[in-house]
Parts: structure tokens; sequence; C-alpha cells
């Protein structure tokens, strides 16, 4: 029997104002200061800054809340629970399949803590091609510096893992930079546990921090509710309509009629592909047909090698080990650049990422403590044919992401699938498996260079994930080039801000979990000095 | 929900999404209307246990045990999986994957889409694995997706069981 406390129901049990799912009845209507509609990193961080201001805030999640004693470390129930579609949201064409987070915190609650802030080379894109001039590093450092402190941010101090350190070895072989990952840690376990929700409150997500800050001031959470429309005129939003759902995110159908809330000013913080998608639902102005386009998602290709040695990948920190060489070695406009990781292994991600079936994937099945997954995050955004994809609505209102996988990117699956499987091989893999249906195993570098070369690059052949969401409702100095003003406020409803990444004009480059906790810092300061009057900061 | 559309349009974008060949737009055309969906309240019907029980015996074969009993334990165990994952998913992936499974179901969507002439409880093993190769590194969409999806549910379920442990050399969580 674990002794490790559950904040959650420590706070639940203090009285916080949770209602939605088996908490409370919804009520039919609310009035509030601030109705923030998400609670991951942007909602997080904005719903610290505004209940430190003193205003009355609502936070609705569509996800349940779930906690460290929930958290088992077993992927099914995780999957189930903390992820949008159950893991398996895919794009249009099903080419791309993404993980990101639904539960109260959002995908803070299962990403796997790794932390850079915004690149320089990224702010410096944003400011020649978006006009936006306040987006630099040193106007934003104090932001970063702030957000690092509040979530004890640091470069990982414990020796990686191999299935790290084999980047590292491999790539200081090849005369490739990696370095050490910050995470947003505190006293971690080294469990690798990160994706399925962390049990011993060691990750310093939204769920643990900002979100009891909020609550403990006085916030409402709404859980297992949908932001399904806002009703807007004269440029302003009047009211959110919210239902209660199922976990499975279907509406509950013996719910009552829907709860209107009514705001001062709503903060939209859903996360791309949502954010967007609440605006199409609600008939939101789009004059210049920004909304939802522009949707990047760091494509990422893989190579899985089989190592000489144990890996145990899903053994301890997830990520520690990086490389920006490919991308910092080449023009950011030319061919793609890629980042440079490894994913944890656990069995169903293992199972399932595998390409092939049958005997022979069989064998490769019990080589799995010496499976390593090297991954390639492809930074769309940059480039006239890595455009992002674009959100549709289904009939049902759900968001539908249609992103092409243009041969842009595929050159990008190719080159990154040739540079992981040298630094594999450079590490001592005995067999490397490109990430495509076509592709065999292979034992040595050069018939892996000719075998990946020849296979045809192609959607849905290739196997391409993601697990970072960006754009949508992006930033721009002006009204015709993007859905967001510089101060976070909708180009068009001026009780309305945009905070999370969904305003991301590009992809950043980086796991983007820091790019939001820093520029949303910035943004919520922002407003909560319009609101109040009253200077307010993270830490 | 209907302020966003009638239901049945899901159904029609699913015919849309895949079928990039004329082909199989001919086969599937044919099919819909003989179809009954894959997914009853949902859950798999019979005829869909029937395809996921074919499917993962194939997706899984070497891996799951090679004796009848044993084999036919670890099929029931992973067809109930299979439907605890659904009722996870969203409305739209049930539909979607019901209209699939329906389709499959079908003479002429098992032969045009999955390229498998005898019916799913005739064919053997062998047979499976030739069509499930072949609509791996199709040209035509639907066959690839149609691949991916049975294959991505059949391994997603069948790991999800502490029973696979022991294949992948898997410890399990840490004790805390």
């Amino acid at each position: 029997m674990s002794s490790l406390t559950d904040p959650i129901k420590e706070g639940l049990a203090r009285g916080w104002k949770v209602l939605g799912g088996a908490h409370a009845a919804l009520p039919t209507s609310i009035t509030c200061d601030v109705a923030i509609i998400g609670s991951g990193a942007g909602a997080g961080i904005t719903a610290e800054l505004l209940t430190k201001a003193g205003l009355k805030v609502v936070i609705i999640e569509e996800g349940q809340l779930k906690s460290s004693s929930d958290f088992k470390q077993r992927e099914p129930e995780a999957y189930a629970s903390l992820y949008q579609e159950a893991a398996g949201r895919q794009t249009k064409d099903k080419g791309i399949t993404i993980l990101q987070g639904r539960s109260v915190g959002g995908t803070t609650t299962v990403n796997w803590t790794s932390s850079f802030r915004t690149p320089a080379a990224t702010l410096k894109f944003w400011q020649e091609q978006f006009g936006l001039t306040d987006y630099n590093p040193d106007a934003l450092a104090p932001f970063f510096q702030q957000a690092e402190q509040r979530l004890n941010i640091a470069p990982w101090q414990t020796p990686p893992n191999e299935n790290n350190e084999l980047l590292r070895r491999g790539a200081a072989k090849l005369g490739i930079k990696a370095e050490v990952i910050p995470r947003n840690v505190k006293g971690c376990y080294n469990l690798g546990s990160c994706g399925m929700g962390c049990p011993t409150n060691a990750k310093q997500s939204m769920l643990v921090t900002t979100i009891p800050f909020a609550l403990d001031g006085g916030a409402t959470l709404l859980v297992e509710t949908r932001a399904e429309k806002f009703e807007i005129s004269n440029g302003r939003i009047q009211s959110l309509s919210c239902i209660a759902v199922k976990p499975n995110a279907a509406p509950v159908k013996t719910a009552g009629p829907p709860t209107q809330i009514i705001a001062k000013h709503y903060v939209l913080a859903g996360g791309s592909i949502n954010s967007p998608a609440l605006l199409m639902r609600s008939g939101a102005p789009d004059p210049h047909k920004r909304l939802g386009t522009r949707t990047f998602l760091h494509p990422v290709a893989i190579t899985t090698a089989i190592m000489a040695n144990n890996v145990s990948a899903w053994d301890g920190a997830p990520q520690s080990i990086y490389s920006d060489h490919f991308l910092n070695t080449q023009a950011i406009d030319g061919p793609i650049g890629f980042k440079l990781e490894v994913a944890p292994l656990h069995p169903v991600f293992f199972g399932a990422n595998l390409p092939g079936f049958g005997e022979k994937q069989a064998q490769l099945f019990r080589q799995y403590p010496h499976a390593n997954v090297m991954l390639a995050l492809m930074r769309d955004g940059f480039h006239d044919q890595a455009l992002g994809g674009k959100v549709e609505l289904r009939g049902n209102g759900s968001p539908l992401l249609d992103y092409p996988l243009t041969d842009y990117l595929m050159d990008g699956a190719r080159r990154s699938m040739l540079a992981m499987a040298e630094i594999q091989f450079e590490a001592g893999a005995k067999t490397v498996y490109p990430g495509h249906e076509m592709g065999t195993g292979t034992t040595n570098w050069a018939d892996t260079k000719a075998a990946i070369n020849a296979l045809p690059m192609k959607p849905l052949l290739t196997k391409i994930g993601s697990a970072h969401v960006m754009g949508g409702c992006g930033l721009s100095a002006d009204d015709k080039r993007g859905v967001t003003r510089p101060d976070g406020v909708h180009w068009q409803l001026e009780n309305l801000s945009i905070h999370d990444g969904s305003i991301f004009p590009t992809s950043i480059g980086a796991n983007p979990q820091l790019s939001i906790y820093g520029n949303v810092n910035r943004l919520a300061q922002g407003l909560a000095k319009r609101l109040t009057g009253k200077e307010v900061a993270l830490a | 929900m209907s302020h966003y559309g009638p239901p049945h349009l899901q159904r029609r974008t699913f015919l849309k999404l895949g079928v990039a060949s004329a082909v199989v737009l001919a086969v599937a055309g044919g099919a819909v209307a003989l179809m009954q969906p894959g997914l009853q309240n949902g859950k798999l019907t019979e005829g869909s246990r029937l395809i996921f029980s074919r499917a993962g015996q194939t997706i899984l074969a070497g891996t799951l045990p090679a004796e009848a009993g044993p084999n036919q334990i670890a099929i029931n165990s992973l067809l109930d999986r299979i439907d605890t994952f659904l009722s996870g998913t969203p409305d739209h992936v049930q539909a979607e994957l019901s209209m699939l499974l329906g389709l499959l179901g079908t003479v002429a969507g098992r032969r045009g889409v999955v390229g498998l002439s005898s019916g799913w409880a005739d064919a053997s093993v062998a047979d499976i694995t030739e069509a499930f190769q072949a609509m791996r590194s199709s040209s035509v969409s639907l066959r690839v997706q149609a691949y991916q999806g049975l294959h991505d549910i059949v391994c997603a379920s069948y790991f999800s069981g502490q029973e696979s442990w022991a294949v992948l050399g898997y410890p399990g969580p840490k004790t805390l």
C-alpha cells in the first residue's frame, strides 16, 4: 500500500468547487469574471494568475478529473481516460496518429516532461513573417524564468537510462552534439510512467500545481463538461453554452439543458484542434479565413533498433537526451529540420507501433527488452510545403484535422530515418527497422541506408505520429495573417483571449509545453492587469 | 446534436474517405446495400467477432499460444478487450469501425477490400496473411487504412493484457 498523498483528493476534501461527472450536477447558469476553456498548459497558467489577481474564475474541462491514486502505470486505463479519442486521434486520411491529453491538466498530465524554451530561430521567423516584434528571447526571458521556477524545470541530473544514453553515445561517435533535457519534476522516482499520469506527483503538471492553486483560491472547476458553443453578437461573446459529456466524449443524453456561462472575459485554452473547433462551431468571425489553418504537428518519423545490450526502454525518465543537430545545421526554411529524441516503450505503445505482423513480428516482440525507438520531430510551418493542416468539423461538431503529408515532409521522413538508423548502429544496434509498412530489418548501416533510400515515402505506408499540436489560431501583428493579436486577444472578439498552443504561428521546433507556459505567462499577466489593474506574477 | 448535420453524413464521409479507386468504390457501393453494422450497442457483433478472431490469429501468429485450447482462450480474451477498448472511443470512431466491419463482413467487401476469396471462417491463416500483406502496401488508401485499423486494434488490445507481458519480457509496473 502506497504512502503517497493525493493532492486532488485532499483538495476535494477541503471543499474545492468541482462540478460535473460524479462530483455534482451542472447548474443551468454560472456567472463569473473569467471563464477558461481547458485545464492544460495555457489554461493552468492563466487560472493561477487570474485567481491571484482576485478574479472569479471558472475552468471548463471536457475530460475527467483523475489524480495520482488513479494512476496505476497501466496503459489501457490511461489511454482511455487521459487522452483525446482514447489515444487514437488521427488526421483525416489516417496518415498521422496524434497523442493529445484529455483530462484535468490536459496534455501536461501525460507528457514526458521535456521542457524547452521557444528556440530563438523560431521567434526570429515569427518576427519576420508575422510581425511579432515583442516575441524575442530577451523580452520573453523573465516569463520563461518564472515558469521554470514555478514548475521546477531544470536539466535532468540523474544519469540517463540506456534508452536515452544510446542516443548520446551513437551521436557522439558521429560528431553530433546531444544534450540533457530539462524536465519539470520535483523528487522524481525515475519510474518512466509519465505518459500514464505521474503516480508520485513528481511531475509538476498543471494537475498538481496551478489548478490546485486556483481551486484553493476559490475558482470553480467543471469536469466532463464540453464547451460547446459561444453566443456571439456585437463583436463580443455574450455567453458560453456547455454540455455534460461521458468519458468517451459523447453527450450525456439524460443531462438537463446546457449550462450557460456568462463571463466578463473568456479565455480559450482547449489546445490546438479543439480551440479552433469551438470557434468554428460558434460561427466566430473569420474574415481572412485563418481559423483552423496552419495547424502543426511536428510529424514524427521513427526507426526501431534491436540493440546488442539490454535497453529496458520502459524504465527510467522517458526523455533525458536530445539532439538539435539536424535543426541547427541547415536553413530554417530549407529542407525540413528535425529534433531527435527517444520514446519510452510500454507494451501497448511498442506492440501497436511496430510495423508488420505474424511470425516475423513475433520474433521482434520477444526482443522488446533490447528495443529502442528513436523519434525525429519534424519542424513544420517554415516552408511553403509545410503549411500544416486545417481543422474541419464532423457532422456532430467534433473536430477533424486534415493534414497533408507533402513530398517535402516525406523527404524529411527519409532523411531523418537515415540519420536515426546511423546513430543506432553507432550505438550498438544489431538490427534496425524503419517505421514503414515495407521496411524490413537490416543488420548493418550500408544495407539500411540502401533500404531506406529505396522505400516509397508515402502517407500511410510511412508510419507518422505526433505528440505536439500547435497553431490554428495563430498570432499575428495584423488581422490579415492570423486569428490572435500579439496580446492574446482574438482579432475580432474583444472579450476573448486565446492562451494555448493554438496561437503559435508555426510549430515550435521543440516539445512545446514550456513555450506555452512562458508565452501564456506573459499574456495572462497582461490580461490580469487590464481586467484588475493589478500586477501578478507566477513566481 | 442535429444542428451540425444528420448522422448519415458520417457514413458518407467514411465512404469518401479512403475510396481512392473506382474499383473499390464500385465494390463498396454494391456492398453497402447488403451490409449490417459491425457494432451493436458499441460492442462487436458475432460477425465482427469472427473477423477480429481471424485477424487476431493472423496478426499475432507466433505470439499467441499454438495449442488450440489456449489459443481460443487468448482470442476470447482479446475480443473482450477490444470491446473494452471500443467503449472508450468517441462515437465517430465507433461509427466508422462499425461501417468498416460491416463492409468487411460482406462478400464483396471481403473480396474487394481484403482480397480474401474464402469466407472469414474458412480462410486459413496463410490465406489471410497473404491478403493482409497485399493490403499493407496497396495503392488504394482504404485497403491500407482497413489493414492498419485491424492491426492497431488487435495489437493495442492484446498488449493491454497482462498475459502478454511474458512474451515481451516486460516485468510490469514498479511497485510504489
